[in-house]
């Protein structure tokens, strides 16, 4: 299940004041998450939750769900 | 054999029929056989053995992937296939440029024992499949694709011959599925994929090759033209190469639907796009998603702390993401620097974006009709000084073009009529009837809804048109080259 943490920092990044997320939600679904967003994503992801993921973990990332659950397992 | 001979129009009813007469079990070989046939009738008998060579090694290196399950072992085979792949590139499109600018960088003579002599190799389709192959090991690499067990299916996806010279890259994950179905005539795929064809050929051969009568005569000796012909032969070239290309996919995608086969479209009105980045989503789909997936993500995320939020590393992976583009084109500076200049125009709009959007909240111009043609005709002229380079016969005759695009009407006249009234007319008559059915069909009205009459009429002045007004049917297409 996505947390309302990480649905926090995802909507900051967005400029987004509400959107519905769930785990099969994907970035083409969200408004405004192109390739370019994605990496500020991905660095306030690892500056809200102190980590540091791998090029190839990003890379492989298909949902929302699968993010969360990468991110789940670092901070575990 | 290209789309636009007399020898096409022959092979493709004999390979539908044998596709549609064969049992379903068996119709992979004959599209995979019919594939080979056509890549060996260009009559340059290694390009068929490059073509088995790099599928065989993507195939096993495929299946090698998916079965190794230590991440190092992975990766040494993932690296080693891409090596083997791009070596085969680098070797048949770039060794004699590379030995000429070596020669020239050391001053070497033209019989210098450093460096090997090596033969121009004829390289048509080698750039689109290696492409593919690459696409396909990197995707089982990153776990978004299985690989593909069935030797005969795997190989006719690398050849699939509406594909095989000029794309659009196909992702296995496109293609492979659509493989594996069971065939059912499909009379409304017959009749979409027949006009697509005819669609194609029209932009191809009336218009397209209208409008090279005109770009050849000026970019082939520039310096017997200044000021307003110039700046025309570049709006010109900026109009044939989107039809010959767009004119080339549109075939590529009719013959797919005969076979009841989805290919990727490749263009979506590209001059029509409001910023360069735009523009890329447009124009050469297929290659811009490649180059997006495959070098721009991984360096933008390898480069993610360079400058604030990540913004210098972002640039600089754009730069290096279009000068591969630039490279990919061919062994010619002018495109490294066509290349360079994408990089250029999307690493400045990185820093530019921001003060953009306020520039256009102060201005209340913000979603306003005024403001989405503006960026339209900046982006369309930024484009077409990028075309600069890429028509250019040199790097001289382009800085020539750049410098003299301003100096005045020129002999404009001599341009215009070159070639008579006649012609002229043609031109900006077909120009306008294809713009007139762009308008029809971005309306949401499709072909196929019309009554019968009006179809008919439709597919009659086609042909019509076609037989009456092409231009050498048998020229070759501006995107086979690279």
């Amino acid at each position: 299940m996505v947390s309302e943490k990480l649905k926090g920092v995802i909507l900051r990044e967005l400029d987004l004041e509400d959107f519905d997320m769930v785990d099969s939600t994907t970035a083409s679904m969200v408004p405004g998450w192109d390739s370019l967003k994605h990496v500020r994503i991905i660095m306030a992801i690892e500056e809200a939750y102190d980590l540091r993921f791998r090029t190839l973990e990003v890379i492989r990332l298909k949902s929302v769900g699968e993010l969360q659950a990468l991110i789940d397992k670092k901070t575990a | 054999m290209t789309f636009n001979s007399l020898a096409f129009f022959l092979f493709l009813p004999a390979v539908w029929l044998a596709f549609y007469a064969a049992a379903d079990r068996w119709r992979w070989l004959v599209l995979l056989l019919a594939s080979y046939a056509f890549y060996a009738a260009l009559g340059v008998p290694y390009l068929l053995g490059v073509l088995l060579g790099v599928t065989a090694i993507t195939y096993g290196c495929g299946l090698m992937l998916a079965r190794a399950g230590e991440e190092t072992k992975r990766k040494r085979i993932f690296w080693g296939s891409v090596g083997v792949n791009l070596s085969v590139l680098v070797g048949m499109k770039y060794l004699p440029f590379l030995e000429e600018n070596l020669k020239r960088l050391f001053h070497l003579g033209q019989k210098s024992p450093l460096l090997p002599v090596h033969p121009v190799l004829v390289g048509i389709g080698v750039s689109y499949f290696v492409l593919q192959a690459i696409s396909y090991l990197a995707d089982i690499y990153l776990e978004t694709q299985e690989p593909e067990t069935h030797v005969g299916r795997f190989a006719l996806y690398m050849a699939f011959f509406p594909k095989l010279l000029q794309g659009p890259i196909e992702r296995a994950g496109d293609l492979l599925p659509q493989l594996k179905q069971t065939y059912r005539f499909d009379y409304d795929n017959m009749r979409s994929g027949l006009l697509l064809f005819a669609w194609g050929l029209v932009k191809k051969v009336v218009i397209a090759d209208r409008l090279a009568l005109y770009v050849n005569a000026v970019y082939g000796d520039v310096h017997a033209w200044s000021g307003l012909p110039l700046l025309l032969a570049t709006y010109f070239y900026a109009l044939q190469i989107y039809f010959d290309f767009s004119g080339y996919t549109d075939m590529a995608l009719g013959v797919g639907r005969l076979f009841n086969l989805r290919l990727t479209q490749n263009f979506k009105s590209p001059y029509l796009a409001t910023s360069v980045a735009d523009f890329w989503r447009r124009w050469h789909i297929s290659f811009s998603r490649w180059i997006l997936d495959y070098i721009f993500k991984p360096l933008q995320m390898i480069w993610r702390n360079w400058g604030t939020k990540g913004t210098a590393g972002m640039a600089m992976a754009l730069l290096v993401t279009f000068l591969a583009s630039g490279v990919w084109h061919g062994a010619r500076w002018g495109y490294v620097v066509w290349g360079v200049t994408h990089g250029i125009y999307l690493a400045v709009s990185v820093y530019w974006n921001p003060h953009q959007k306020k520039l256009h909240k102060v201005l209340r111009l913000e979603k306003t009709g005024v403001l989405r043609v503006w960026q339209m005709v900046v982006t369309f002229h930024l484009i077409c000084f990028s075309w600069i380079f890429f028509r250019a016969e040199s790097l001289s005759d382009a800085l020539y073009v750049m410098n003299n695009l301003f100096t005045g009407l020129g002999n404009y006249r001599g341009f215009l009529f070159q070639h008579g009234t006649t012609e002229l007319a043609a031109l900006l008559m077909g120009l306008s009837i294809i713009f007139a059915v762009r308008l029809l069909w971005t309306s949401g009205r499709e072909m196929p809804d019309y009554p019968g009459w009006l179809r008919w009429a439709g597919y009659v002045s086609l042909v019509e048109w076609l037989l009456l007004f092409n231009i050498d049917i048998q020229r070759a297409f501006l995107y086979f080259q690279f």
